[in-house]
């Protein structure tokens, strides 16, 4: 600036004016009271976070229902509040069976309101090869304790985003996140309306039937269709849920596709979606474990395991993801969703090779940069290093 | 059980991911400890259907694109992280519109010197003259902050040198925004134009600090803004990569319990499962007001910190909606990066409005793709919209209607956005995510929801925060970075004031072999 004087109210305003800084500042502290402000937990909009987001919730098992023998639900019940949510969202639970340590997730059957009533309610079912479920169907008792964390997941209804009419694909087990729905429909909590499209085998695998039947019955916002693969009944629609009977069944309104199930009904979905040309925003679908990887011959690697500077070194087969290596070894690691899509795994990967199968790598672009994974969906093809913490 | 190190850093947010790196760098054996599984705090982005979000960064200064003024881009190539980023320099400031029916406006500015005040002679005719007055102020101040922020040891021989080289900093030092344009008679348009980007801080212009501001002016209009590719992860993952690459070890969902000071002296900290870390200096990202009221032991706090943290007051709350738009931001029609939307040019009156829900009006939105447009998927784009609120309204929303009420907010925003542009975005989202003042709570811990760190108010303006800080000492072998402390919050200040904070750390430590 030239040396032209500038100045704002004059220089010897701009003096005393600059000079008060001193004292204003002085009395600014001084006159504060010389004790410690309120805690950010104590604070509404802490409270509310830590509500919602609590860092793990301690369950006890009230009842156990069985359907039949193929599947069972599970109510808990909590001391402390147990975390709001939306329908559709799944809580990922702790184990520790034998010497490994797993986290797994099911989608809650229960509606948002009932957990302000202190109850979550999942249904857990029996699958072939299924590690977890089989521990928990056969070991889980009333009156056991669990830990589960904070519910998670994307597939809600979002009247921003989502059409006002939602046609839910169910298959299996897959019924829960929408009986959760459904029912938080029921109960005025969501305002939209619901065509349950639910596959099973047989009538004998259809879960939560007569509730079903009951919503569908006296709430014309909630429509249910059942439809076996494996048997011809009256009453039921016959085959796979595909786009003819989407198209026989969906509202003439504009509609928004919800899907969870079994990996079969996705593969088979991915096919029949685009014959409704529905564009893409209006087609989500949950993805919860997803196919394994199958090698004639399974290589074995070692992985070097850092954790808070320590090391460790443990064997992985190339036919399982890195965090299922992780969990046999006992080591636990904040994972969640299973599918690469949450991020809490992510790891890095100091050296070595993996295989992540096509679609499963929802990594961001820094992380694929620098070498970053979600261990989760990841297959060893080689010796690894990996830092977890 | 128990480890030694020369320096422990809490908290991997802007200001302790510079420190962390620039420790490593200097030979320092470092840890850097952080609750989440990731680096960078509010820096950082989340992946959500085929989109990858920005969570809070809009533009970033300091790397001066235009001039070449470039301190932040210099830390971050002295710590060795720079060459792992990549930039996309913005050509445009901002479009600043309002939603007040009865003085509707709407101007587009773009960076660089020249070309802003031609604009603005454009849409205020004749207010060149003062505002090429106004800009050789502002450069008049950078220089005297270029020397205060060199300083990394002050001498009392640095006071005369201020006086007699910095007359204009010193005139102004303790003035309003709005005291000295009016000053140069500056008319009401000019000021509205000039005030744009007021919400980033938070504040007022009749009480926000015309120094706090000019320089904010300075290092966006005049030497130029950018966006980095991988969003501001990249960022935070490169600092961290060059950190541990430098030798330093960083410890992921961690949380330290305990800052110990013995005999008025920080000696290292207690983590969660008990290990004890001995460290010649610790380096506090946490906020100073979570450091003093969870991680210090009271009897352990001098009388006049308590004072000191007590005497603030908490800044604005954060809320951002970010959508992911099934169309592209050309077949939108979202032409600009940076809009700034508010119910009145009148920021004293939208500060009070943005007290309420109901009343809120603030947005300041992006559009990435204007930025770069691969951000997202062809025929798609990224647009996110960021409001603030002064007050803690949102303490008072319950559990039970907590997403009705952030639904019914972005809403509320998106409608605005609308009106405002006129550009039709709301049957294109494909993928939308909202923060609230809960969201930001639960990732960072900031009491209320507040983004920006404490009130840059009239009595805790940035310049008495720089010179206090020169003058009060604190609680030796602790080292405060990041947005609570003297530079106020954002990206820029929080890696600068982690420099600061490690430098003067090692000054310390060597004075201490001495």
């Amino acid at each position: 600036m030239s040396k032209k004087k500038f100045s704002v109210n004059g220089t010897f305003k701009d003096s005393v004016n600059t000079i008060k800084f001193l004292t204003e500042r002085k009395q600014f502290i001084d006159s504060a009271p010389a004790v410690l402000p309120t805690r950010s937990d104590d604070f509404g909009v802490n409270k509310v976070a830590k509500s919602l987001h609590p860092k793990e919730q301690k369950l006890v098992i009230s009842r156990i229902e069985e359907h039949g023998n193929i599947a069972k639900s599970y109510y808990f019940k909590s001391d402390t509040e147990l975390a709001y949510f939306k329908a559709g969202q799944y809580l990922t639970f702790k184990l520790e069976i034998g010497n490994s340590v797993v986290t797994r997730s099911y989608s809650i059957a229960s509606s948002p309101a009932s957990a302000l009533n202190g109850e979550y309610q999942i249904t857990v079912k029996r699958i072939a090869d299924g590690f977890v479920s089989d521990y928990i169907l056969d070991n889980w008792n009333v009156g056991d304790e669990v830990i589960a964390y904070a519910p998670e997941g994307n597939m809600t209804y979002c009247p921003l985003r989502d059409a006002q009419n939602i046609v839910a694909i169910a298959g299996g087990s897959g019924i829960t996140p929408f009986l959760s729905l459904a029912r938080a429909i029921d109960q005025g909590d969501e305002d939209c309306t619901l065509t349950l499209l639910y596959g099973c085998r047989t009538s004998d695998e259809i879960l939560f039937k007569s509730e079903l039947d009951s919503l569908s019955e006296r709430n014309e916002k909630i429509n249910v269709v059942y439809v076996l693969s494996h048997s011809d009944e009256d009453g039921y629609e016959k085959g796979f849920v595909g786009a003819d009977i989407i198209k026989k069944y969906a509202p003439d309104e504009i509609y928004s596709v919800f899907v969870c199930g079994p990996g079969g009904m996705y593969k088979f979905l991915e096919t029949e979606l685009p014959k409704l040309q529905i564009e893409r925003k209006y087609i989500r679908f949950e993805v919860f474990s997803s196919g394994k990887k199958v090698d004639e011959e399974p290589n074995e690697y070692n992985i070097t395991v850092i954790n808070r500077g320590n090391e460790t070194v443990i064997k992985a087969s190339s036919n399982e993801t890195v965090l299922c290596a992780f969990e046999r070894a006992g080591i636990e690691v904040p994972a969640r969703c299973h599918t690469g899509e949450c991020g809490f795994c992510r790891s890095k990967l100091v050296s070595g090779k993996v295989y992540i199968p096509e679609g499963e790598d929802k990594r961001r672009i820094a992380d694929m940069q620098f070498n970053f994974i979600h261990p989760c969906c990841c297959y060893p093809e080689s010796d690894l290093v990996v830092r977890i913490n | 059980m128990v480890k030694n190190y020369d320096a422990v850093v809490i908290g991997a947010g802007n200001g302790g991911l510079v420190a962390s790196a620039r420790l490593a760098k200097e030979g320092k054996k470092t840890l850097l400890i952080e609750r989440h599984n990731l680096p960078g705090g509010f820096a950082t982005s989340f992946v959500r259907g085929r989109f990858e979000f920005e969570a809070s960064l809009h533009e970033l200064c300091g790397i001066g694109s235009i001039t070449g003024k470039s301190p932040l881009l210099k830390i971050f190539q002295e710590v060795g992280a720079a060459d792992k980023m990549e930039w996309v320099a913005l050509d445009e400031a901002y479009r600043l519109l309002t939603l007040d029916e009865n003085e509707k406006c709407d101007y587009l500015m773009p960076l660089g010197k020249d070309a802003f005040i031609n604009k603005l002679e454009e849409y205020d005719p004749g207010s060149a003259t003062v505002v090429t007055k106004i800009f050789d102020l502002i450069e008049s101040i950078e220089k005297t902050l270029d020397f205060v922020s060199n300083i990394e040891d002050f001498k009392p021989s640095m006071i005369k040198e201020i006086f007699s080289e910095h007359t204009d900093f010193l005139k102004v030092a303790n003035y309003s925004v709005d005291e000295v344009l009016k000053s140069f008679g500056a008319s009401q348009k000019t000021r509205d134009i000039l005030n744009g980007y007021w919400c980033y801080l938070g504040q007022p212009t009749d009480e926000l600090n015309a120094i706090h501001y000019f320089t904010m002016l300075h290092s966006y209009i005049i030497d130029g803004a950018v966006i980095p590719r991988g969003r501001s992860h990249q960022i935070s993952t490169a600092l961290l990569e060059a950190f541990t690459e430098n030798g330093g070890e960083a410890w992921f969902n961690t949380s330290v319990k305990k800052i110990n000071v013995e005999n008025g002296v920080a000696t290292g900290v207690v983590l969660d499962d008990g290990t004890q870390i001995n460290a010649k200096v610790v380096i506090c990202n946490a906020s100073p007001y979570n450091a003093f009221t969870k991680l210090i032991d009271e009897n352990s706090i001098p009388e006049k910190l308590k004072k000191e943290v007590n005497a603030k007051t908490l800044s604005a709350k954060g809320f951002a909606v970010f959508l992911g738009l099934n169309r592209s931001a050309d077949e939108l029609g979202l032409n600009n990066h940076t809009y700034f939307i508010y119910p009145t040019n009148d920021n004293r009156k939208c500060y009070e409005l943005s007290k309420n829900l109901e009343t809120n009006d603030v947005q300041a939105t992006v559009c990435l793709n204007r930025a770069f447009d691969d951000c997202s998927p062809e025929g798609t784009s990224i647009l996110y919209m960021t409001s603030i609120f002064a007050g803690d309204e949102w303490s008072k929303v319950s559990v039970k209607d907590y997403h009705k009420t952030k639904h019914a907010f972005a809403e509320k925003m998106i409608d605005n956005f609308e009106k405002a542009t006129g550009v039709k975005i709301k049957d294109y989202i494909e993928e939308i995510e909202i923060a609230t003042p809960m969201t930001y709570a639960r990732y960072t811990d900031a009491p209320a929801g507040t983004i920006y760190g404490y009130e840059a108010s009239k009595e805790d303006g940035i310049v008495k925060r720089i010179v206090f800080d020169l003058i009060d000492k604190g609680i030796p072998g602790l080292y405060f970075a990041g947005g609570y402390t003297t530079r106020h919050m954002g990206y820029s200040p929080s890696y600068t004031t982690g420099d600061m904070a490690a430098k003067k750390a090692i000054l310390a430590m060597e004075k201490e072999v001495k």
